[in-house]
């Protein structure tokens, strides 16, 4: 059963189509990752799933039913570009962001401060949010998306401006939301989150959902021919090789594309014959990175025979 | 359209705009001023100068004498006010007596002098010399009784009768009375000028300063991009409605508190005012005043709101602003032109119309009687603005609160009005 579909949206501005007929669904209790590169249309179809947008066409159906007004108490969602009431204290804005989805501060209060001991704010709690550095503001809009308890948290690039230790934080109640059978949308263009953290993803680019489906099966898909590759020496004579499809660097490690699936033995060969120092041999592996470069940008009828191709 | 949500919203308007540092001082600084202004008045009128001296000249030892009698008699020697000495001299005398004097009067020991040639017999004309040559109310107090010396001794060897003279005598006296429908006629002093006055500056003052704050708390919204947030729990109408609902309660707070001097002039004896400032109107009219205010604080606001929505920045706004704040300003200025006349068809006129009405019906109900369907018509035109006004405010609010960049141009911000949002 699909939680969440979004079903042939479409958002015009001006005569520009940000958002171009996109259709996915959100499984059940699942990570679900939308990414594109900046401008494709993912903030555009948040909103539209949001209802903050009307969608020029199409629906967002929760559990078979379209969603209206009442949705919105049942989300949390952290936009992109944060924003607190300056002069608000830090406790006055968690309980004023519950009490517009519905929650009375009795009801949240010990959850509140049970998050900013945990984010180590609790000391900070009565400080006006101007008094806060960046990262602390963050902090306190993340806690004031997910205070409220919502079943679906859509979260637009969480993780920017954040240092590692919260970083990690952030990461650990993500996928505790997550074991809560939480339906978490998470929105990114920083692939190597979404490839640790999303089941789903879902690729938009130029408005258009190019790629969609179970991470694993679009790894696989695309993995069946790809060898990457940790070594030493100098492997300039794969280029132009007749095996080699395809030669991407990404500095410490190497993504081979070859011609056909069964090659990867001959290369393996080829490396050792020419006393290539091999480090590491991963023989059907692809990061979400090399097929999102892969395939952003380019027009859809080579995005089509690619995604076919494989 | 009123849920839980918008209370919310209502709830952090009226928090943050009750407790910022403006709304605090403005509140409470004006019914300082106005008591203040009340106190000024009172002092000058209880700590006029008293004995002052002033030096009576004629020009004939007949004059001289008769002046003598009448104002030794009149109430201002005898409650002290002034001490009068009578002198008789020529001009050419005069001008080596003024010489002399010159010290005293700069030095204030001398109040003035007062020269009544005797061709004042013929032209009434008298001279007056003093430090400040322009003393109104040392005129208003003399010129009576100045007045009545010379036809006393004008006609004092003509045959007219005792009634002749005493009608030759007096002066012109003018006494206002207010007539109105329901309480008859009555007398009355300045004081509901003043009363009227007032109403208009703090009609104004709160329709520019809650208008502002409104816009200002819009822009910061679109600015910090808040309003992203907010809107994926609340509808932008329900952000709207709050905002315009919490503003507005918080303009009657204001007027409550600023009429509250007046309020309790009308309902006790504590502080007693001149009689020139004494003023009677009813509660009826203040009651009136906060519900008219209310209804057109609501489209104001929505103005407001709607003027936010369409700016990035304080500085873009503030030139954006003028359509909206001549619909306060030219209705300010029209009851400010009332006062002279409060007849004028033009001020009836303009206590009707939508918008003006709210700052020009209350001066206008304290200066005359205004017929009740004139009141009522008042209060329903000024909700049929706010219907009207609501729903395009609304949109425009909706489209423009999402969206940055340059300055939209007018014709750009009606083209929203047809956007699917």
């Amino acid at each position: 059963m699909y939680s969440l579909e979004v079903r042939n949206l479409t958002k015009t501005f001006n005569k520009i189509v940000a958002v171009d007929n996109a259709s996915f669904e959100v499984p059940d209790g699942s990570i679900f990752g939308l990414i594109g590169r900046n401008g494709a249309g993912k903030t555009t179809t948040i909103r539209m799933m949001m209802g903050i947008y009307l969608p020029d066409s199409g629906d967002v159906v929760l559990k078979g039913v379209k969603i209206g007004p009442e949705f919105k108490s049942k989300v949390g969602y952290l936009p992109e570009e944060r924003g607190l009431y300056k002069k608000m204290k830090v406790i006055d804005t968690l309980y004023y962001f519950a009490e517009i989805k519905g929650k009375r501060k009795n009801e949240v209060h010990r959850k509140a401060d049970e998050y900013l001991k945990r984010f180590d704010l609790y000391d900070r709690r009565l400080s006006k949010v101007e008094d806060l550095s960046k990262g602390n503001q963050q902090k306190v809009q993340f806690i004031a998306t997910i205070l409220h308890d919502p079943d679906f948290i859509i979260l637009d690039e969480p993780f920017s401006g954040l240092d590692p230790v919260n970083t990690n934080l952030l990461k650990d109640i993500i996928l505790e939301m997550k074991q809560k059978r939480k339906v978490i949308i998470l929105s990114t263009h920083l692939m190597d989150y979404a490839e640790k953290l999303c089941d789903h993803v879902a690729m938009i680019d130029h408005g258009k959902i190019i790629l969609k489906g179970s991470l694993n099966e679009i790894k696989q898909k695309f993995s069946q021919k790809n060898v990457s590759l940790t070594f030493d020496g100098d492997i300039s004579f794969l280029y132009n090789h007749p095996i080699v499809e395809k030669i991407e660097n990404f500095g410490n490690t190497t993504g081979i594309r070859l011609k056909e699936a069964n090659q990867t033995q001959e290369l393996l060969k080829l490396l050792i014959e020419k006393n290539i120092n091999v480090k590491k041999f991963d023989a059907n592996d692809i990061s979400l990175q090399e097929i999102f470069i892969e395939l952003a940008g380019k027009d859809e009828d080579f995005i089509k025979k690619e995604v076919a191709n494989v | 359209m009123f849920n839980f949500r918008v209370l919310a919203v209502v709830k952090r308007e009226l928090m943050e705009k009750l407790f910022s540092k403006a709304f605090i001082t403005m509140t409470l600084l004006v019914p300082g001023l106005i008591f203040l202004m009340l106190g000024i008045q009172a002092l000058l009128y209880s700590s006029e100068k008293k004995n002052l001296r002033i030096d009576i000249i004629t020009e004939s030892d007949n004059l001289t004498s008769a002046f003598r009698n009448d104002f030794l008699e009149s109430e201002y020697s005898k409650n002290g006010k002034y001490i009068f000495s009578f002198q008789t001299m020529n001009k050419e005398e005069l001008k080596k007596y003024l010489e002399g004097k010159k010290k005293d009067l700069i030095d204030e020991k001398l109040g003035g002098i007062i020269f009544i040639p005797s061709t004042a017999m013929k032209d009434k004309k008298v001279e007056y010399y003093a430090k400040s040559s322009q003393n109104i109310s040392l005129f208003k107090d003399l010129d009576g009784l100045i007045n009545k010396t010379l036809i006393d001794q004008y006609f004092n060897n003509k045959t007219l009768s005792k009634e002749e003279l005493d009608f030759a005598r007096l002066g012109v006296d003018f006494t206002g009375f207010k007539v109105s429908e329901e309480e008859g006629i009555k007398e009355e002093g300045y004081g509901n000028l003043v009363l009227a006055y007032l109403f208009t500056f703090l009609l104004y003052i709160s329709l520019l300063m809650i208008g502002q704050m409104t816009m200002q708390s819009v822009i910061e919204e679109k600015g910090n991009r808040i309003v992203e947030v907010i809107l994926s729990s609340v509808s932008p109408t329900e952000l709207m409605t709050g905002k315009i609902l919490g503003a507005t309660l918080t303009g009657i707070i204001q007027m409550a508190i600023w009429l509250s001097p007046v309020i309790l002039l009308m309902s006790t004896t504590i502080f007693v005012l001149p009689k020139e400032l004494l003023f009677s109107i009813n509660g009826g009219v203040i009651v009136y005043m906060l519900i008219n205010f209310f209804i057109g604080l609501l489209t104001f606001i929505g103005l407001f709101a709607m003027l936010g929505a369409i700016f990035d920045n304080p500085q873009d706004a503030s030139s954006g602003t003028m359509p909206v704040m001549m619909l306060i300003i030219i209705p300010f200025f029209i009851a400010l032109s009332m006062m002279e006349n409060p007849n004028r068809p033009v001020a009836e006129i303009a206590s009707l119309f939508p918008f003006a009405s709210i700052i020009v019906m209350p001066a206008r109900m304290t200066l005359v009687g205004v017929p009740f369907w004139h009141l009522l018509l008042a209060v329903v035109i000024n909700i049929l603005t706010f219907v009207a006004i609501f729903p395009i405010a609304g949109k425009i609010y909706r489209v423009g609160i999402l969206r940055t960049g340059k300055k939209p141009k007018w014709g750009e911000v009606i083209k929203w009005l047809k956007y699917k949002y």
